[in-house]
């Protein structure tokens, strides 16, 4: 068991390196998503007058780009994998006499870690945007569902990554997490979509992971109900897509 | 019990290439095992299925007393390996990457620090042990690479091409690794394109060649094999090449010369056969420019096993990236 | 210098994995826009339109074109890296000719962009309102704008020499994009962003992208586009030419 943490700490430092490590490492994860807010509220902010949002324009889509930000940490994630199977890093994890889904759980647990940077960034920007504080339930709420949501992006972005073997994958491990998120409440409640994309978003799982986020944002009230269905929703998501991943690390070399 | 057992390994890749074809072998204890074959020969395939990275898809193979395929990760516990690319990460220093190797193989923290540092200074790394290994040379890398591989003392150890690419001083120093590591008892698995490289270091060779094993003995054995000594003749300005071959058929076979001579015989008697070779190319007219008597090497032995030479085959592989188009 | 047009556009061929995602991620984001954003046409200052989507297009074809942009600056970083642009320059050619095939490259595979773009909303319902005459209106603003943007990818190649660094400068295309007028109108734009989308010349490329397809082709907002198009084509073009001088001068 303290083996299987040192180990999981080891991941976690040599992810934090690649930030800290190598200058303007953290750009631009962080960076890009703080675009697409400051953008997004900035141009499409008039949208706010129209009824339904319930709140601010600004607080309604912040949980959307800190979602957006694990989304592209994941990505990063598996981005990273297929570098270190090209170069042969990734032979030297798998000569390790441990179990694949800790070597697994290694490489996704950073992902969480690192998602946290963008968001809490992104938080910032917010609160400078006039976002009104959430309150610490809601914000635990919404952090924990960030850093699952960024792990569960990046088995499967690792998978991708198992899959190809290369870098050049790369926009195929962004495009899931960014479909994903984008066909979701992301820009406008229900109510005010296009009927077809409230059809995908209604039954999009990722929705509810949102709406868990953003609660305490807009709404502005917690509620057990939208946590619950938040929570089942990151662990359906995790459960498979970790259970592909698992299966493609065994495979490996078949 | 062999170290290293395979039967009927085989390996077969999409499209029904076999990159290895039915390999067996034994490797006893303590044995160090010279793997020399050409780039693309079948080498690295056999290794990473012997080092549980690769499934075999014929035949089986032990490593230290357990199934490649099926027990993995007892397999895992009990060999260190150093692979071709010497894959670390530039941006952590080398105290650092022994650390999470050793944390990879489950050592406890305790013995972590001591075993580290014996290992550091063991392969000549103390001054450079707190740079990041990006700043490091390619001997470096690989000696560090190595130093990572023994850290949880394994029994068995494979080394894929450990010097291709290094320098000629780099190079000595791990041969002397190698030797240290053999009187300690290791066991070494050693894949080389280098034929002077298996001839100073392995107890046995085993010659790949298209995913078989062509040949397998000790260095003398297999260069006795191969048997005599052969002369390099060199002519000097319009010797005619064809007629000195007649000439040199009543001493002995031709060969395929080496580069910078026209031709080449194998003398039965070594030296003392030279004397009358130059002797028959005077009386027809030919001057030799130069010769060399050569004693067998393990490259006659590839010579004689394949038909080809081995030293610089696939050395000239070019790495650049896309074809050009024209300008 | 035809060519190399013909070289680029052949390796822009047979590499799949850059020329795909400049049409999807901006179909995607075209796609979640519409859908989250369709009411907006209602909200009062909103231009009098057949639909959000209508509206869009402009958005979706300047976004393809900037992410086209980038691309020919991985390219030509890549090139450098690999050596293949030293092979180049010390061919016989005129060195110019080595900016303008690749910008002729670009100017061909924007057409495609611009194209795929009006043929996605012909499908998806939108209309365009200028006719046939406004169609070729927009294909022609967009394959010089694109071709612009090929200028700024070039240009930041040719400086930077690393296509990692090219692709880091990415995330600023859509700074640049997101304050401009592209993807709503500017008279709906909250500060400092309408105040940048004035002077953004994105800004007038997008709305005389748009002005075709939404509304009768008005002479005023296409003559803008089409101007500051070739404002941005011609200014990068010369700064292309001098950054490749610039690099020839050095040891």
């Amino acid at each position: 068991m303290t083996a299987s943490i040192r180990i999981l700490s080891a991941f976690q430092r040599r992810a934090l390196n690649e930030i800290l490590r190598v200058p303007g490492g953290a750009i631009p994860g962080v960076l890009a998503p703080a675009i697409f807010l400051i953008g997004l509220s900035g141009v499409f902010g008039a949208a706010g007058d129209l009824k339904g949002y319930q709140g601010d324009f600004t607080a309604y889509i912040l949980p959307f780009g800190m979602l957006q930000g694990a989304t592209f940490t994941g990505a990063a994630t598996g981005v990273n994998l297929a570098r270190d199977i090209e170069q042969g890093w990734f032979d030297r994890l798998l000569l390790a006499p441990q179990r694949r889904s800790l070597l697994l759980l290694g490489l996704v647990s950073s992902a969480s870690l690192r998602a946290t940077l963008p968001a809490t960034f992104l938080l910032l920007v917010g609160f400078a945007l006039g976002v009104g504080w959430p309150g610490i339930g809601a914000l635990a709420i919404a952090y924990v569902l960030i850093m699952g949501f960024a792990g569960v992006i990046a088995c499967y972005a690792s998978l991708v990554a198992l899959r190809f073997r290369t870098q050049q994958a790369a926009p195929l491990m962004q495009i899931g997490g960014f479909i994903a998120i984008l066909f979701t409440t992301a820009y406008a409640p229900l109510a005010l979509q296009s009927s077809w994309l409230a059809d995908i978003a209604r039954i999009n799982p990722v929705n509810k992971i949102l709406e868990g986020v953003r609660q305490g944002f807009v709404p502005g009230t917690v509620t057990w109900d939208t946590t619950w269905q938040a929570l089942v929703a990151l662990a359906v998501l995790g459960l498979v897509l970790g259970g592909l991943a698992v299966r493609s690390m065994r495979r490996t070399g078949r | 019990m062999p170290a290293i057992e395979a039967v009927e390994l085989e390996r077969e890749f999409k499209g029904g290439v076999k990159a290895v074809d039915g390999v067996d072998l034994a490797i006893d204890a303590g044995e160090v095992y010279g793997f020399l074959g050409p780039n693309g020969a079948g080498k690295t395939t056999t290794v990473r299925m012997l080092v549980t990275l690769l499934r075999p898809t014929g035949g089986s193979a032990r490593v230290a007393g357990y199934d490649v395929a099926s027990q993995p990760d007892a397999v895992r516990r009990r060999i260190g390996v150093a692979l071709q690319e010497a894959a670390l990460d530039p941006l952590m220093t080398g105290t650092e990457l022994i650390e999470l190797q050793a944390k990879l193989h489950g050592i406890p923290p305790e013995k972590v620090k001591r075993r580290g540092e014996e290992l550091i200074e063991r392969v000549g790394l103390v001054e450079a042990r707190d740079r990041r290994v990006g700043t490091y040379s390619g001997g470096m890398r690989r000696r560090l690479d190595l130093a990572m591989a023994l850290i949880h003392e394994p029994g068995v150890l494979f080394l894929d091409e450990p010097t291709t690419g290094l320098d000629p001083v780099s190079r000595m120093t791990l041969w002397d690794e190698v030797r240290r590591l053999k009187n300690e008892g290791t066991t070494v698995f050693l894949t080389t394109q280098y034929l002077e490289e298996a001839d100073q270091l392995a107890d046995r060779v085993g010659i790949i060649s298209d995913g078989r094993l062509v040949a397998e003995g000790t260095p003398a054995v297999l260069k006795g094999q191969v048997g005599r000594p052969h002369l390099e003749i060199a002519l000097a300005d319009g010797g005619d090449r064809e007629r000195a071959v007649e000439v040199l058929a009543s001493f002995g076979a031709p060969r395929p010369p080496a580069e910078g001579f026209e031709l080449a015989v194998t003398v039965a008697e070594g030296a003392t056969e030279i004397a009358g070779i130059v002797r028959a190319l005077d009386d027809a007219h030919m001057t030799v420019a130069s010769l060399e008597l050569v004693e067998p090497t393990l490259d006659d032995v590839f010579v004689e096993k394949t038909g080809r030479h081995l030293e610089g085959a696939g050395e000239t592989d070019d790495a650049g990236g896309e074809p050009a188009g024209s300008p | 210098m035809w060519a190399l047009a013909g070289r680029a556009l052949r390796n822009a061929s047979r590499r799949p994995q850059f020329f795909v995602p400049m049409l999807v991620f901006p179909s995607l984001l075209l796609a979640a826009n519409t859908g989250g954003f369709n009411r907006t046409t209602a909200l009062p200052g909103f231009p009098k339109v057949h639909g959000f989507l209508d509206y869009q297009l402009a958005a979706a074809i300047t976004q393809s074109l900037l992410l086209g942009g980038v691309s020919v600056g991985i390219a030509v970083a890549l090139e450098i890296e690999n050596g293949f642009f030293d092979r180049l320059i010390a061919s016989p050619i005129p060195r110019t000719s080595i900016v303008f095939g690749r910008l002729a490259a670009t100017f061909c595979i924007a057409l495609v962009q611009v194209l795929f773009f009006l043929v996605l909303g012909l499908i998806f319902g939108a209309e365009v309102q200028g006719g046939i005459g406004g169609a070729l209106l927009v294909l022609l603003i967009g394959a010089i704008a694109g071709t612009g943007f090929g200028g700024i990818g070039m240009s930041l190649a040719l400086r930077a020499r690393n296509a990692s660094l090219v692709q880091g400068i990415f995330p600023f295309a859509f700074v640049i994009l997101f304050l401009s007028s592209a993807f709503f109108p500017m008279d709906l734009l909250r500060a400092p962003a309408d105040w940048v989308a004035a002077y953004n010349p994105l800004s007038y490329i997008a709305d005389g992208l748009r002005n075709p397809i939404i509304a009768p082709i008005d002479a005023g907002a296409v003559l803008e586009g089409l101007a500051a198009a070739l404002g941005v084509t011609a200014a990068m073009t010369a700064l292309s030419v001098y950054f490749l001088r610039g690099r020839l001068r050095e040891p």
